[in-house]
């Protein structure tokens, strides 16, 4: 069946990124938008927009109700579910369908099953995936847990089963930390996912995190998109991300990536997925989770392979086949995703809030700005404190990586704290540079990574700055104004 | 209306209006300031800076330093405290002017503040408890996330100050540890 209106039940970036694609296919777009936002673009460039009103998300984004009355009233044939919200929500999925819409998703069996921590654990045994050492069983008890950790072997993790984000995760080193951190982890599994079962597993020191990115039709296609190297992260959070993975050896990149595959097959998976892996530095990688939605980090896949991920959703929810054949997918060049968080990384990455008055774009050749901002809006605290994402292509990953570190100067979030620096110090590190990545890189080299003081030069610049665009220079606008014509400058502002 | 530009510019010259220039919570001190509109000159910690504007408005500026390297500066409008952030070459800083005293780091010694905006979660301790350093006495949500606040010594709660499920600002003094 064609689509002709998509409702994309998400906010920021993300809504903005199937809207573009939406656009190319000729397909109108509706988006929600709770009141808070209501000033942001996802409110404003698209076909048609409705509030949510304001409220608790569980009013708004995860109101799943509000979301499909809005979608019947407006005669949207499909929903775009875009990452974390409801994307991953079995029942969402379900609703969607039975109200005779599509969901660009999965089948809810498949959200169901890898929902499941535990569950999805346990078929991928069935079918010779690897996967780490681990308790996944239903004897959540203290007693029963503290055994299981101990047959495993410290360092464990303490995951919560329904969890995402590093929410609900706890490394722990010896008993006397245990119950504290089952606690926590159960407690915050329950106040995010609505659910306290947590599970065990070994922990690997100094992994990579590797994912694959598939996609499969339901004419029984299933293919991969290659790997994405993700191990740049703090506190289980994403920070920046790349593909071709560097020093990944040829055999092992087609090794896991044919491992992901097997997955999608042995599940009769539908539409985008990604495979989370865990790569040892001695070369062994077990399944870690799979997502079931498009990830944050998409974009750089996109620029490598050069296909458009959310367009086979859209195909693959309409029933169309993907006339692609493995070997038609080839990697070529690199590409680097930064996530710009309001955050101040040298505060603990404390979450900031305040009133952004410029980001202006990129300038060169192959960088994308994925943004859900606009001049003169503002960062709250009641959502995700990520801005936008800045990704960036080169023929090689050294170019990547200038593009990225000169591009970073290029956007400005005026206004509000960022990590736009601290970013820049990670794609300067040496040991970044060589390719020398894991999952600890950020805690590992906190040291190395701190900011350096501002140098006499440096301060003598923003004081400049500072004078000649302060209220001491504001007596003297209209002689600025005959020095240099303002009216001159707009073009290079765009 | 010539007049009053001079003066402006004379009170420039003269520093009057530079007095407590604060970078990040540090004091700058230029001296020797000069600034035509076309030419800013400075003397900042015993070193001569002038910086040819090349344009200037709208809170942006593109200048020239004697090195003949070119950069671009933006500046956000003043807050309420009169606070502006400046990205400038790249670089960012936090800058105010007049007579603002120096901000202390932090609150009160003894006191414990939030160091983000968020919702009181969970208060762990209570009023007159004995606490020891590293002890968590109340958590506090933000960005869906929970963040311990631990006591910074060995001492006795003397005050919590707001309530579960409380809004707070980011820097407010949450508890008295004394």
């Amino acid at each position: 069946m064609k689509i002709k209106k998509i409702l994309v039940a998400n906010r920021g970036e993300i809504a903005l990124r199937v809207l573009k694609t939406a656009r190319e296919m000729d397909i109108k777009v509706v988006t929600i938008f709770a009141e808070d936002d209501k000033h942001l673009p996802h409110a404003l460039f698209s076909d048609e927009a409705y509030s949510l009103g304001s409220g608790a998300l569980s009013e708004t984004y995860l109101n799943k109700k509000k979301i499909i009355d809005i979608a019947k009233k407006c005669g949207a044939d499909a929903i775009h579910p875009g990452y974390g919200f409801l994307s991953e929500n079995e029942e969402f999925a379900r609703l969607v369908e039975s109200a005779g819409i599509i969901f660009i998703g999965p089948t809810p069996e498949s959200i169901v099953l890898m929902g499941d921590k535990i569950g999805s654990k346990k078929a991928l045994e069935k079918i010779n995936i690897p996967l780490t050492p681990g308790y996944h069983g239903d004897d959540q008890s203290d007693d029963n847990l503290a055994k299981e950790a101990k047959k495993i072997g410290y360092p464990v993790l303490i995951k919560a089963s329904a969890g995402g984000g590093g929410k609900g995760m706890r490394i722990v080193h010896q008993d006397s930390e245990l119950l504290e951190s089952i606690r926590g982890a159960k407690s915050e599994g329950l106040k995010s996912f609505g659910s306290d079962k947590v599970l065990i597993e070994k922990y690997v020191q100094n992994p990579r995190h590797i994912e694959v990115q598939l996609m499969s039709d339901t004419h029984g296609n299933h293919l991969h998109f290659f790997e994405r190297e993700c191990s740049i992260q703090r506190r289980y959070q994403k920070v920046v991300e790349e593909t071709p993975a560097p020093n990944m050896s040829q055999e092992l990149r087609l090794q896991i990536c044919e491992t992901a595959v097997e997955i999608a097959r042995g599940i009769n998976y539908r539409g985008a997925g990604t495979v989370e892996f865990i790569l040892s530095q001695d070369g062994k990688y077990y399944f870690m989770e799979m997502n079931t939605r498009l990830q944050v980090e998409h974009p750089v896949t996109e620029m490598v392979t050069g296909h458009d991920l959310v367009r086979y959703q859209i195909m693959v929810a309409s029933g169309e086949k993907i006339n692609l054949t493995q070997k038609d997918i080839k990697q070529k060049g690199s590409a680097i995703e930064c996530r710009i968080y309001a955050e101040d990384p040298d505060n603990n990455f404390m979450p900031s809030i305040g009133h952004i008055e410029r980001i202006e774009t990129p300038t060169l050749r192959d960088v994308r700005l994925d943004c859900g901002f606009l001049d003169g809006t503002d960062v709250g605290v009641n959502y995700d404190p990520m801005l936008a994402k800045l990704i960036a292509w080169g023929e090689t990953r050294e170019i990547a990586i200038q593009k990225s570190i000169s591009s970073l100067d290029d956007v400005l979030f005026l206004g509000v704290k960022t990590n736009r620096d601290f970013l820049k110090r990670i794609l300067g590190h040496k040991d970044f540079v060589k390719g020398h990545t894991h999952t600890h890189f950020i805690p590992d080299h906190a040291e190395s990574l701190k900011p350096k003081d501002l140098t006499i030069d440096d301060k003598a610049k923003l004081l400049a700055t500072f004078i000649l665009t302060g209220k001491m220079a504001s007596t003297k606008a209209s002689n600025a104004s005959f020095t240099t014509p303002w009216t001159t400058l707009t073009g290079f502002r765009n | 209306m010539q007049a009053l530009r001079l003066l402006g510019q004379l009170l420039l010259v003269l520093g009057i209006n530079m007095k407590n220039i604060l970078l990040d919570n540090e004091s700058l001190n230029p001296t020797d300031l000069k600034n035509d509109g076309k030419t800013l000159s400075f003397t900042l910690e015993g070193k001569k800076f002038s910086f040819e504007v090349v344009t200037s408005g709208n809170g942006e500026v593109i200048l020239q330093g004697v090195d003949g390297n070119r950069f671009k500066g933006f500046s956000t409008k003043p807050n309420r405290e009169g606070d502006v952030k400046i990205i400038a070459a790249g670089l960012e800083g936090t800058l105010s002017s007049g007579a603002k005293k120096l901000k202390k780091s932090g609150a009160a010694a003894g006191s414990l503040t939030s160091p983000m905006p968020g919702k009181i979660f969970k208060i762990v301790a209570s009023e007159g408890e004995k606490v020891v350093k590293g002890q968590t006495l109340l958590i506090l949500e933000a960005m869906k996330m929970e963040h311990a606040i631990r006591s910074d010594k060995d001492g006795v709660v003397k005050k919590i100050l707001f309530k579960v499920g409380e809004l707070v600002q980011g820097g407010v003094t949450l508890i008295d540890v004394e």
